[in-house]
Order: structure tokens, then C-alpha cells, then sequence
């Protein structure tokens, strides 16, 4: 066992893992954020995206150990029901939920993309979203929804 | 299974033995330990290691640190400008997320047929600079490339060194969709000319055979001539000849012949960077 500390939504937390026990498995059984999906297991889809010190990852191609004293940010620190975060708020208003399997990741690639670049174009939008795959929507509503969220967070 | 976390590259060669593993971005390593493919003794973590996070251009070379991501190279202005074929790979290899945290050392470590880093830095005569409890070396990759196994034990692949000489490059790569596609081909080219008359090439091909190499006769080939029609047509035609023979009878052969005419066009038709220098 090896010892972890890191930090997941602002809080910080310190267990013990296995040095092969990958982050999403850190993350949904051992501390709980279940929120973090598990699609393929071999980062082709996306859904176990988190946000890793600003950029981010596919959290079942990450081991724990390598989340060691680094920041993370799953859905569950991006907003919730009463205080959704812009992008959560546009995913609903423009329908690009349907299953839901795929959104934790979606929400978390947009919000990545927008911390950094609030005012993005169609094409790095197209770009930063092109690591999460949805197996619903066909994806028009997807990035309508991230340009909405876009032009909140700009406020353009 | 231990794990050892090094903070410089002496920690981390010397815990380096039978049995154990660099740890780079892991984005391969971590499937393959989930496989059962691997089973390390020993982890050894490279994450830590500063003097591998490095990026610098002096002394006639760009030093490229082994652990340095695709997503950083790939947003880097050195990078665009001393080496754009392999800015280029980077930006389309894997996924944003991928690219966040995969390096370019790993991807040569990995060493998959369809490592998307290792046609560019062919291309663009890039030495590997190795460590290990023997001591250091520099060796040009297209010579490692050939060794059988690519590194011996405890060896750690420290950097890349790419020589300054004011090349042009460029690469493509074929995909079965633009993002999260493994490469089914793809190839770097870099060209040293003089005016419109292409004085020296060098051409790689990967996800063609076992692993990325670099084609002596097709660069023979499309040497010491004008770069006009002609020439764009016959080294179409020359990477075709080399896809036949190196694939043979494979199954993928036929598709990878035809298909390799329209990647080499289109990385001939990317070829940048190298114009600010001497000599260029």
C-alpha cells in the first residue's frame, strides 16, 4: 500500500491505495464520487473525465499514485441541483442530456475549455469536446450547449 | 507491487532493476497493469523528476525532456517552429484528455506500431539521450529504433535531442475518425532545400510494420530535385512502393498502399517552420 494525499473538490483527503489501483477507482470506491462514470476502461470514450490541475484526464488511464498532492475536480465540485454551474445550466436548456451516462465527463471537458478560453470558437470547442464520445444526442445539441455556456460565462 | 517516487533522474536509475517499470503518464502503462500485460515489482514514478520536464533551444538542437506532454509540446511556439511535425502529431494524437497526460518519452517507451510521436522526431533526425546505472548515451532513434529490445533493463529514456538546421517539416496521419483514432498510417517528412530544389529529405512511415522507421530509398529518391508537380507525384508513387513492400502480404496492405499516396500530399502540403534560419 502506498500512502495518497490529495485534494478532490477543495477538501483534502489521505488514504492508503495500491500502487496499480487506478484514479477513477480511488475516486468512486474509495472516496465515494461515484459521479465520475466508467465507459470503456481504455480512454476511448471519456466518461471518467476529471479535471487535474486545470486540464483534464481520463481518470481509468491515471493511476492514484499519480494524483498524488495534486487538485482534482470531479462533477460533484462543479455545482449542483440548487446552484448549477453555467455549462450544467445549458446542458438542460438546450436537451443535450439524454441517458446522462456520458455528461459528468462532457460538463467537465466545457468546463475545462471554458476556464481557460471563455470565449472559445465552434472549432476549439469541437476540439476540446472530441475526447468524450455520446452514444445519444449525435452531438449538435452538446456543443449548442457549450456555446450557450460560453456566452453566459463571456457574457457576450 | 512497490512504488517509488523519484525526484531526480540518479533516484530513479538507481532504483531501476529487474522487475521494475518507469512510470511516464501512464496512459498506456495503466491499461497494461489492468490487463495483467505487466506486472511490475517495482514503479518507479518519473512525475516528480524536474530535470525531465524540460524544454529548451540551444547549442544548434531543440532538447526535448522525456516527460514532457503531447498537449504542452503541442501549444508549444519552439515546438511550431523548430519541429513542426511533431507539433503537428501532437495535435491530433488521442484525445485533448490523452494528450494532457501522455509524454513523449512514454510514447517511445511504449514503442507502438502507431505511436503517432516517433514518424516526426524520425523525420526530424532526432537522438535519444538514454541513462542508466551504465552511464549515458546518445543514440540517433532510427538506430534505436533497431534494436532488439528497444532498451535494455534500467535504462530511462531522458530526452530528445532535435538538430537545428533549419528543416522543413510535416506530418499526417490517417485515422479512422479525427479524434481518438489510432494511427492506421501516418508519416513525417522533413526537407532541407535550397530555393524550390529539395537538397536532403527524410521520410518515416509508422503504424506500417512492427514499428516507426525511417525510408532511405524513398528519400534517395526525391533528393536533389525540384520540388514541382512531378516530384509531389513521385514521391506519392515512392511511398506506395515502400507501404507494398514493407506490408507484403498483410491484410491491411492493399488499403494502406492506396491510402498512403493522399497522407504523403497531405504532409508535403504541411511542411512549415525552419524559414527564420541561416542557411534555411
Amino acid at each position: 500500500m502506498v500512502e495518497l494525499e490529495l485534494t478532490v473538490n477543495e477538501k483534502t483527503y489521505k488514504l492508503e491505495i495500491e500502487p496499480d489501483e487506478r484514479l477513477i477507482d480511488v475516486l468512486r470506491r474509495r472516496l465515494g464520487f461515484t459521479g465520475t462514470k466508467e465507459g470503456c476502461g481504455e480512454g476511448e470514450c471519456g466518461a471518467c473525465t476529471v479535471i487535474l490541475d486545470g486540464r483534464t484526464v481520463n481518470s481509468c488511464l491515471v493511476l492514484g499514485v499519480q494524483a498524488h498532492g495534486r487538485k482534482i475536480i470531479t462533477i460533484e465540485g462543479v455545482g449542483d441541483r440548487r446552484r448549477p454551474h453555467p455549462v450544467q445550466r445549458a446542458f438542460v436548456e438546450e436537451g443535450a442530456v439524454q441517458c446522462g451516462y456520458c455528461t459528468p465527463g462532457m460538463v467537465l471537458s466545457a468546463k475545462a475549455l471554458l476556464d481557460k478560453n471563455s470565449d472559445p470558437s465552434p472549432q476549439e470547442i469541437g476540439v476540446a469536446m472530441s475526447g468524450n464520445l455520446c452514444r445519444c444526442t449525435g452531438y449538435d445539441k452538446i456543443l449548442r450547449a457549450v456555446q450557450r455556456a460560453a456566452r453566459e460565462v463571456s457574457g457576450k | 507491487m512497490q512504488f517509488f517516487q523519484a525526484r531526480n533522474v540518479m533516484e530513479a536509475v538507481e532504483r531501476a532493476g529487474p522487475g521494475s517499470y518507469f512510470l511516464a503518464g501512464g496512459t498506456d502503462l495503466a491499461l497494461q497493469l489492468r490487463e495483467g500485460k505487466v506486472k511490475p515489482q517495482v514503479l518507479v514514478d518519473l512525475s516528480r523528476v524536474a530535470e525531465l520536464k524540460t524544454l529548451n533551444a540551444s547549442g544548434g538542437c531543440l532538447e526535448i525532456g522525456s516527460m514532457m506532454t503531447f498537449a504542452e509540446l503541442g501549444s508549444s511556439e519552439l515546438v511550431r517552429t523548430k519541429a513542426n511535425a511533431l507539433w503537428l502529431a501532437c495535435q491530433s494524437m488521442g484525445s485533448p484528455q490523452i494528450r494532457n497526460q501522455a509524454t513523449i518519452g512514454g510514447n517511445l517507451g511504449n514503442c507502438s506500431p502507431a505511436a503517432d510521436g516517433l514518424p516526426p522526431l524520425l523525420a526530424l533526425g532526432a537522438e535519444v539521450r538514454l541513462v542508466s546505472r551504465r552511464g549515458e548515451e546518445t543514440v540517433s532513434l532510427a538506430e534505436l529504433l533497431k534494436r532488439r529490445p528497444l532498451l535494455q533493463e534500467g535504462t530511462l529514456i531522458k530526452g530528445f535531442l532535435i538538430p537545428d538546421q533549419g528543416w522543413k517539416s510535416g506530418f499526417a496521419k490517417l485515422g479512422r475518425r479525427r479524434a481518438l483514432a489510432i494511427a492506421r498510417l501516418s508519416l513525417g517528412i522533413a526537407v532541407k532545400s535550397e530555393g524550390s530544389r529539395a537538397k536532403k529529405i527524410r521520410v518515416a512511415l509508422g503504424a506500417v510494420g512492427e514499428r516507426a522507421f525511417l525510408s532511405e530509398a524513398l528519400a534517395e529518391m526525391l533528393e536533389e530535385r525540384e520540388m514541382d508537380e512531378t516530384w509531389l507525384e513521385a514521391a506519392a508513387a515512392g511511398a506506395q512502393q515502400v507501404v507494398a513492400s514493407a506490408l507484403g502480404s498483410r491484410a491491411s496492405a492493399p488499403y494502406k498502399q492506396a491510402a498512403v499516396a493522399g497522407v504523403m500530399r497531405e504532409a508535403l502540403a504541411s511542411l512549415a517552420g525552419g524559414e527564420e534560419l541561416n542557411g534555411g
